[in-house]
Formats: structure tokens, C-alpha cells, sequence
């Protein structure tokens, strides 16, 4: 950002032709990039501010499209955040989110270490685990749904084998349900880890773990004597792309229990989403999503912030 | 549960091919993707194999009246179907007209501001979908695009925008400068250069975008879920969801429209592996 002063300078003092011909590239040079730019002012950044505006209104379904909502200040949020659903509601989706993250990275990094070491097909079955990660997360959820059904569910039959006969609907018993959804969300994660972690091994250099080899360290010290630390900003950004993209998750949760039961699953996004379309609270909701926005972006800041000390450090 | 091996092991599995590695793999990878497997065999099978316990691995008979009863002759679902590929073609057709100009300006034009530019597309990834639907919705059923395909196609474009400029941009990085000062001197101007030699070179970037933002959107649902309210305009995977409450514990027809949504992506996937992998990578570390 420095540098655009100094290259900004002479263009304000040179009035002669070449400096302006120079001006009108640098601004065709723009053309390129502004309509992308106009289009999320437009369609993102407009409707974000929006929800701002609309979260100080009582807007429900009665003035919603007559207008007229009453000015309310910032009760929405403090009705939101005050509401006995928003505590069990942020509690639930920061579990959710942890404990998918933690076992989807552990579980990315085995297979990114597994596929590291080279055999015939490992390029091959590398790849097909990816279509886990490109199936439409509806489709995963109601298939997830059936195995985890009660009489005839897979889950259940596998049970079986192990001598645990059981008819328990695990989406419908409000004490399993969350644990039922994070382990469908940590098998869809799984690949998402795996390639960037293995994207992550293909950059350290071979000759560090040849000279460590004949310095004799272990397997063990290797791991984590060299390639570990060698990995910490792929990990960083794996983990930050995880977990802004777990905390906001909406589609697995709702399609297999929508929330329920008994608010078991039902984290915040799903709670945005009752209060705005179920409810039709619409300033309610505008509120919620704005507190929604709050935890995920204080993540991000921090870590560009970290980022950006470590770089110039 | 994989680690490097002892050097000694290390060195003789260079000589030969590790079988034994490949032969983990396969019953590892073959585990984690029964799931799927299970879905498919499902679709085929008729009442009388689907409610067992053993369950029944492989269909005893092939079964076709799954997909007739939830696809084929199902109005709905075909209808949807055809939504969802008007709206994904939409979709992929303005991401790339918007990314394309858009990350050849960030890539390689060395504009002042390209980090500050830079930013708006990297915050848009952070932002849930909710958050983008709920006063679109709002905003939406005040001009008619409610309900309707331009609508759907401009919410899909705002979540699949950000990640097409930000995959494409290293294509445009690995362009050698010379060509277009060349072009410059034989007095072409920025747009014929950008037209004539720069898009041809980051072909394989185009068709990458082109295939994620399909994938995307084909999958999308929040958008879909909020902004139709009538079943005509529904996109694919709301009708999916719709069904689970319509078809409640019937898993063989539901498991059929569940086969056949996910069809689409899986060809596309299968076709198109090396650019999804290869861009995602070169996106999602690099940036």
C-alpha cells in the first residue's frame, strides 16, 4: 500500500500528454476488475448493510411489505441475545464446530500422510475421496438420515456385529442427535483437510527428511520435529477456512433434523433462519444474523493480524 | 494413522511397488466412501430388501420402480431438475463474465489498490449464506425477482464470485509479461491483448471455474430454500428436501432422487477431477 504513493505522484504533477495517456490506461486497467466489484457492492455489500437498517426495525409479517415498522433501536438485539434459545444455540454451534474441525484436520492429516507415501493407485483413490466433497450437502444428509434411521438403519445393523442391539432413531433422541450430525459433518469435511494438507506436504523439500534420516531421527521426530512445523501455515489456513465455513453451516443441520430435537442441533444459522422465515420476525432475524457475522469475523481479523506480524517479523 | 517408515523399510519399497500400502487403501478409502455405495444400493432395491436386519449388502434384484416413482414419473422432481440446470448454467455463465476480467486485473495489470480490490472477494467467502439471503429476500419481493430465475442466479453469483476470482487469479500469474508487451508494441490494445492472447493461455483456469462454480451451485440450497415460495421454481435440492417430509421412511424412492442429484456431479467430477483438485489446491493455499 506504500508503494501506491510513490506511484501516484508524478501523475498528479506531469500534465503533460504521455502523463495523461498514462492516467486513462491506469483507469481502463480498472474497467477490468470493476464490474465484479459493482456487482458484490450491489448484491452483497448493499443487502449486508440493509440487514443492518432492517435489525433496527420491528418488521414482522404484518408491515412487511406495507412498510411502516415501528423504530426500535437496538432491542432486537438485546431480545436475541437476551433469549434463552441464544445461549444453547451459540453453545451448540461452537461445539458443533469444534469438534467437527478437530477430528476432520486429524483424520485429513492420516490420510494426507498415508497418501504422501507412494504406491501404485494412491493418486487414484486420493481422488475419489474428494467426491464426498463435492456431493450436494442435501443429498449427503438424507443419505445419512437412512443409515441413521432406527429399525432398518445401517448404523444399527453395524452395531449388531459388534453384539449392541438397538433400535434408537439417533436424529430423533435429543441426547444424540448433535453427536449424530457432527460425525456426518466431520466424514464430509474429511477431504477438504486432506487436500490441503497434502497440498501442504508436497512443498517441504525431500532433502530435510533425508538428512534427518541419516542423522537417525526417528519416524516420530520427523513428523513432528520437521514436517509439522514446516506445515503451520497450511494448517493455519485449513483451520481458518474450517472453521469460518463450520460455524455457518445451515444445509447438513437443517435437512437432517432442522434444528431439532428439542433444539439439540439447532445452531445459530438455523436460528436466523426460523426466526426470519419461519416467524417471519424479519427484524429479529436481521438481528440475529448480525450476530451471526460477529464471531466468525473476530476469527479472521485476529488471524490476519497474527498473519501479518509473523510475515513482517 | 499412517507415518513415514524407518529408513531401512523406506528404502526397499523404493526398489518395489508398495502393493501392501495400496491394499490399505483400498479397504480404507473403500470404508469411507460405503456411504455413497449404501445410497446407490438402496435406490435399487424393493421394500422386501430394504426393511431387513442383516441388512441386504448387494440387491438381490435390480429394482427400477424407485426411480420411476420418485423421477421419472414425478413431475416435480423433473421440473426441478431442469430449474436447477437453467440456474447453474446462469450462474457458472455471469461468475465467469464478472471473474474472468476481474482476476486478470488483480493477477497481472499490478493495479495500486489490488490489495484493498483484493479484499471485498476474500471477506465475501467469510459471509454466511443466511446473512446474504435473508434482505435479499427482503430487498427481492419488493422488484419481482422473487420466485424467479434471474433472482436465484444473482444470489448464487454472490457466493460463487469470490471463489472464482480467487482460483482464477493464479492462472493469470504464470503468464509470461513479454507476450503482451509484444502485442503492445504491434499496437493491439489492453482489451484486444486480454482477448486474443490472455484468455487463450489461461484456458484450463476458465474451464476450472466453470466446473466449481457448476458444482457449487447445483448443490447450492439456502438461496434456493428462501428466495422461491412456489414449487415450479424450486431448485433440485429443495425438492430433495421436500421429499424427505413427503416420502417419510420410503428410503428407496428417496435414495433414487437422492442418486440422481447427485448424478450430475459426480460425471462432472469424474470428467473434470484434475482441474477440481488442481484449482482448489492452488486457491485455497495461495491466497
Amino acid at each position: 500500500m506504500s508503494a501506491s504513493f510513490r506511484i501516484r505522484r508524478p501523475a498528479v504533477r506531469l500534465r503533460a500528454t504521455a502523463g495523461r495517456r498514462r492516467g486513462r490506461s491506469a483507469l481502463s486497467r480498472y474497467l477490468f476488475v470493476a464490474p465484479a466489484i459493482i456487482f458484490l457492492l450491489v448484491f452483497m455489500f448493499y443487502p449486508i448493510a440493509y440487514t443492518f437498517n432492517l435489525s433496527l426495525f420491528d418488521v414482522n409479517v404484518g408491515n412487511f411489505l406495507k412498510g411502516g415498522a415501528a423504530f426500535v433501536g437496538f432491542d432486537n438485539y438485546v431480545e436475541f441475545l437476551s433469549s434463552p434459545g441464544f445461549l444453547s444455540s451459540l453453545l451448540v454451534t461452537l461445539v458443533f464446530t469444534l469438534a467437527s474441525l478437530a477430528f476432520q484436520h486429524l483424520i485429513g492429516w492420516a490420510f494426507a500422510l498415508f497418501f504422501n507415501r507412494k504406491f501404485p493407485l494412491s493418486g487414484f483413490l486420493r481422488a475419489i475421496m474428494l467426491v464426498v466433497w463435492v456431493m450436494p450437502a442435501v443429498v449427503s444428509a438424507s443419505l445419512w438420515r437412512w443409515m441413521y434411521s432406527g429399525s432398518y438403519g445401517l448404523f444399527n445393523s453395524i452395531l449388531d456385529v459388534f453384539g449392541i442391539h438397538t433400535d434408537e432413531a439417533w436424529l430423533v433422541n435429543p441426547q444424540t442427535a448433535l453427536i449424530a450430525v457432527i460425525i456426518t459433518n466431520i466424514w464430509l469435511g474429511i477431504p477438504f483437510h486432506m487436500m490441503l494438507v497434502y497440498a501442504g506436504l508436497q512443498g517441504v523439500p525431500h532433502e530435510v527428511y533425508e538428512a534427518a534420516s541419516l542423522d537417525g531421527a526417528s519416524a516420530r521426530q520427523r513428523l513432528f520435529g520437521i514436517t509439522v512445523p514446516l506445515m503451520r501455515p497450511v494448517v493455519a489456513i485449513a483451520l481458518l477456512l474450517g472453521f469460518v465455513h463450520t460455524f455457518k453451516v445451515f444445509d447438513v443441520i437443517y435437512v437432517m433434523t432442522a434444528g431439532g430435537p428439542a433444539g439439540a442441533t439447532n445452531v445459530l444459522s438455523i436460528a436466523v433462519y426460523n426466526l426470519s422465515f419461519e416467524y417471519f420476525r424479519l427484524g429479529d432475524g436481521a438481528a440475529a444474523a448480525n450476530i451471526l457475522l460477529v464471531i466468525p469475523l473476530i476469527v479472521s481479523v485476529v488471524y490476519l493480524l497474527v498473519r501479518r506480524r509473523e510475515e513482517s517479523a | 494413522m499412517a507415518r513415514p517408515q524407518r529408513p531401512q523399510l523406506r528404502r526397499t519399497s523404493r526398489e518395489r511397488p508398495a502393493w501392501h500400502l495400496t491394499a490399505i487403501g483400498i479397504v480404507v478409502v473403500g470404508i469411507f466412501l460405503f456411504p455413497l455405495y449404501w445410497m446407490v444400493s438402496t435406490s435399487f432395491k424393493s421394500p422386501d430388501q430394504l426393511f431387513t436386519r442383516p441388512p441386504t449388502l448387494i440387491p438381490t434384484e435390480f429394482d427400477f420402480s424407485n426411480y420411476l416413482r420418485a423421477v421419472f414419473e414425478n413431475e416435480t422432481m423433473l421440473r426441478s431438475l431442469g430449474n436447477s440446470l437453467i440456474i447453474s448454467v446462469g450462474t457458472s455463465v455471469l461468475a465467469l463474465l464478472l471473474a474472468t476480467p476481474a482476476a486478470y486485473a488483480l493477477g497481472r495489470l499490478q493495479l495500486k489498490w489490488t490489495g484493498l480490490l483484493l479484499l471485498p472477494f476474500l471477506v465475501a467467502q467469510l459471509l454466511p449464506s443466511i446473512n446474504v439471503a435473508l434482505p435479499m429476500f427482503t430487498l427481492f419481493s419488493r422488484v419481482g425477482l422473487v420466485n424467479n430465475y434471474l433472482g436465484i442466479i444473482l444470489a448464487d453469483t454472490v457466493a460463487v464470485l469470490p471463489f472464482a476470482v480467487i482460483v482464477l487469479r493464479p492462472f493469470y500469474l504464470n503468464i509470461p509479461k513479454a507476450l503482451e508487451e509484444a502485442a503492445a508494441v504491434d499496437g493491439a490494445t489492453r482489451m484486444q491483448a486480454f482477448l486474443r492472447i490472455v484468455l487463450p493461455l489461461v484456458r484450463p483456469g476458465l474451464v476450472t471455474v466453470a466446473v466449481f462454480t457448476f458444482v457449487m451451485t447445483w448443490g447450492e440450497f439456502i438461496f434456493g430454500l428462501t428466495l422461491t415460495t412456489k414449487q415450479d421454481m424450486q431448485p433440485v435440492t429443495v425438492t430433495l428436501n421436500s421429499f424427505i417430509g413427503q416420502y417419510g421412511t420410503e428410503w428407496g424412492p428417496l435414495m433414487a432422487a437422492s442418486t440422481i442429484v447427485a448424478l450430475p456431479i459426480v460425471i462432472v467430477f469424474l470428467v473434470f477431477q484434475k482441474q477440481i483438485t488442481g484449482g482448489l489446491a492452488a486457491g485455497a493455499v495461495k491466497d
